[in-house]
C-alpha cells in the first residue's frame, strides 16, 4: 500500500511541485495550506511523513510540529522540515521540537525522493 | 541657555534618530530588491533552458515517433536515443521544479519589503501626528516634553518593526539547498 506523505505550505505553487514530485514516485500525497491545517488534517488520516515549511500565517511549522509530536500517533512520526530557512539556530530550533531532518529549498525532486525514500521507504 | 541646550539635544536627537532609521530600513529594502531581481533573472534564465530543453526532446522522440507510424524502423542510434530521453526529460523537468520555487521565494522578500515600507510609512505618520501638536506659541519646555514623547513612540515603533522583519530567505542562487537527516 502507498505510504501517504502530508505536505504542508503557504504557497500553492510549492506544494503543487512537492506533489508532482512526490506522486511521480509513487506516494500519496494530502495537502495542508498552513500549520493549523496541517494540524487539523493529520489529525483526520495518520500519514507516513510529514513534509512542512516554516514560515506560514496562523500556525509555523515548528508550532506544528511540537503539536504533532503531542499526540501519541505522531510521536514517532517522521517530520522534515522543507523552508527556505538555512541558519544552524533555526535547525537547532527544529530538532528540539522534534523534526527529523532539515530541507533548505528549493529542493531538487529526486533529491526529495531519495530522502523521503530513505525515511520512510 | 540651559534650556536652549536641552531642546537643542532632543531635537538633534530626533533629526538623528530619524535619519539613521530611515537610512537603516531603506538600506535593506535596496538590499531585498536586488536579491530578488537575481532571483527572478536566475529563474527565468533556468526556465527558459529548461523549456527549450524539454521542447527539443519533445521533438526528436516525436519524430521517432512519426517514422515508426509511417511503418518506418528506427536505426539503433534511434532507439537508443529514444531509451534515453525519458530520462533527459526527466531531468529537465526536475530542473524545472527547481527553478520554480522562485516564486516562493521572492514572494517572501516581497512580504518583507512591503512590512517594511508599511512600517516607515506608519513611523512617518506619528511624527507627523507629533508634529501637529506643536502650536506656534508653543514654549521650549513644552517642546521639549514633546519631543521626549515623539522619541519613545518612534524608538517603540522601530523595535516592533524589526522583530517582525526577520530574514528567511538567504538564498542568492537557484540550487537545490542543503539536506540534513538528524
Amino acid at each position: 500500500m502507498a505510504k501517504t506523505i502530508l505536505a504542508v505550505d503557504d504557497s500553492s505553487s510549492l506544494r503543487q511541485m512537492v506533489a508532482f514530485s512526490l506522486k511521480a514516485a509513487g506516494y500519496v500525497v494530502l495537502e495542508a495550506v498552513d500549520g493549523q491545517d496541517g494540524l487539523d488534517k493529520a489529525k483526520l488520516q495518520p500519514v507516513d511523513l510529514v513534509l512542512t515549511d516554516q514560515n506560514m500565517p496562523r500556525m509555523d511549522g515548528l508550532t506544528l510540529i511540537k503539536l504533532l509530536r503531542a499526540l501519541p500517533t505522531y510521536e514517532k512520526t517522521p517530520i522534515l522540515m522543507l523552508t527556505t530557512e538555512s541558519s544552524d539556530e533555526m535547525k537547532q530550533k527544529g530538532r528540539a521540537a522534534g523534526a527529523n531532518g532539515w530541507l533548505v529549498k528549493p529542493f531538487d525532486p529526486q533529491r526529495l525522493i531519495e530522502v523521503v525514500r530513505k525515511v520512510i521507504g | 541657555m540651559a534650556r536652549k541646550k536641552i531642546l537643542g539635544s532632543h531635537v538633534k536627537r530626533l533629526m538623528s534618530g530619524v535619519s539613521e532609521h530611515g537610512k537603516r530600513h531603506l538600506t535593506e529594502v535596496e538590499i531585498d530588491l536586488m536579491q530578488t531581481e537575481l532571483l527572478l533573472e536566475e529563474a527565468i534564465g533556468k526556465l527558459t533552458g529548461s523549456f527549450l530543453a524539454i521542447d527539443r526532446a519533445v521533438g526528436s522522440r516525436q519524430q521517432i515517433i512519426d517514422l515508426l507510424l509511417g511503418g518506418g524502423e528506427p536505426s539503433a542510434d534511434e532507439r537508443a536515443r529514444l531509451v534515453r530521453m525519458a530520462g533527459e526529460v526527466g531531468e529537465h523537468v526536475n530542473a524545472a521544479i527547481t527553478s520554480m520555487q522562485f516564486q516562493d521565494m521572492t514572494s517572501q522578500l516581497i512580504e518583507r519589503t512591503l512590512k517594511r515600507v508599511s512600517g516607515l510609512r506608519e513611523f512617518l505618520g506619528t511624527l507627523g501626528a507629533h508634529g501637529a501638536d506643536v502650536l506656534p506659541e508653543s514654549g521650549s519646555e513644552e517642546i521639549v516634553e514633546l519631543l521626549g514623547k515623539v522619541s519613545m513612540a518612534l524608538a517603540i515603533q522601530s523595535l516592533e518593526l524589526r522583530s517582525v522583519l526577520r530574514k528567511s530567505v538567504n538564498q542568492q542562487h537557484l540550487e537545490s539547498g542543503e539536506i540534513e537527516l538528524f
